[in-house]
């Protein structure tokens, strides 16, 4: 029994490997060849990790080939847009100005609730609402609203808005982030001191502070509402 | 990225060729020596009248020492049930010295060089074993 989670452990980690080698990508949008992957994988993993008599290289060796193969596909259908075509196939205008487009439907094995439904998922419920709807080779569906109801811009109602920045997280769950603290220009005693100008007390008690590149910042302590402060110090424009 | 996995892919596709290599290596010399052992035990059979003759029963100890030594590596690298009968048509044939069996030794012997045979066969990447 001792055996079985060792190997389990063991293989546990090889597959999170595996899934890290392949990137991000794998795991949010996949294409037809990567859910192809993940299925095989998830059946591979099991074998040698169950099965005492099934080498674990039995299990890591096809894991390992099946990575060769993925980021080889991934090469070539980077380089060459007819093997991407051909195996990721391409996206699909399924909803056009004129409506639905029945062939395209019928071509994707569609039915119109599915459509409906990934309309539903994109905020829309009223086809007359779309001026464009594409299904994408990982199966997702980009909607491009009709003119008259898409939200409008600051740009379109002549508003001046403020340009927003990403904000540096500086303390999370009563730790300093030092990665971060050096990325905005502060030093820990400094952080320290923007919790008690802020009304907060001890570090430990923090559970979110965070500063933007224009001093804007959040701070909220455990148990307590949060509140946006404003601090004459800036982040250095060119940590963001 | 790209460089990165680029170099993932090397590493990962040289550390498959080493396991490759390896399994071949390990599990072809560990059969062959196998077999090799058989034939001696043929051999010295073909000139005794008993099996308790101390050449045939040195023979065999050396086989099971030799194979229980290559046995812990081999279950690194194959499905340790493959194997299994190799040691136990060892144990076997020991069991057939000691009462001087000698016709079913025989069939033990065989049935020890059909197994590496048919593993050897089973181990190696040809069309058939890929179809």
């Amino acid at each position: 029994m001792l055996t079985i989670i060792f190997r389990s452990i063991l293989i546990y980690f090889i597959v999170l490997l595996v899934y890290r080698l392949m990137g991000k990508r794998q795991i949010g949008q996949m294409q037809p060849f990567e859910l192809v992957l993940t299925l095989i994988i998830a059946d591979l993993a099991t074998i040698p990790m169950a099965e005492v008599s099934v080498p674990v290289l039995h299990g890591i060796v096809p894991l390992l080939t099946l990575v060769v193969v993925h980021f080889m596909l991934t090469l070539i259908t980077m380089t060459s847009q007819s093997v991407s075509k051909l195996i990721s196939g391409k996206p699909t205008i399924v909803i056009n100005p004129k409506g639905i487009d029945y062939k395209a439907m019928k071509k994707l094995s569609l039915t119109t609730d599915d459509i409906f439904a990934a309309l539903r998922e994109c905020g829309y419920f009223n086809i007359s609402q779309i001026q464009y709807a594409i299904m994408e080779t990982n199966g997702k569906l980009s909607v491009m609203p009709k003119a008259d109801f898409s939200p409008p811009t600051n740009k379109e109602l002549n508003l001046s808005a403020d340009e927003s920045f990403l904000p540096i997280i500086l303390v999370s769950e009563g730790k300093i982030l030092k990665e971060n603290i050096v990325l905005a220009g502060y030093d820990n005693q400094q952080v320290e001191d923007l919790i008690k100008q802020q009304g907060g007390d001890k570090l430990k008690n923090v559970l979110i502070l965070t500063v933007d590149k224009m001093g804007q910042g959040y701070l909220q302590m455990i148990e307590k509402e949060g509140k946006c402060f404003q601090t004459k110090r800036l982040v250095p424009h060119e940590s963001l | 990225m790209r460089a990165f996995n680029l170099i993932n892919l090397f590493l990962i596709i040289l550390l498959l060729t080493g396991i490759c290599l390896a399994e071949e290596l390990t599990v072809t010399s560990s059969l062959r020596d196998v077999q090799d052992r058989c034939l001696e035990i043929v051999q010295i059979m073909d000139e005794k009248d008993s099996l308790k003759d101390m050449d045939i029963v040195l023979a065999v100890d050396n086989l099971e020492y030799n194979w229980n030594k290559n046995e812990s590596a081999l279950c690194c690298m194959v499905n340790h049930k493959n194997i299994q009968e190799i040691g136990q048509e060892i144990s076997k044939m020991k069991m057939y010295v000691a009462n001087d069996d000698r016709d079913a030794f025989k069939v033990s012997l065989e049935a020890l060089k059909l197994y590496c045979h048919s593993y050897l066969h089973f181990m190696g990447a040809n069309l058939h074993n890929i179809l």
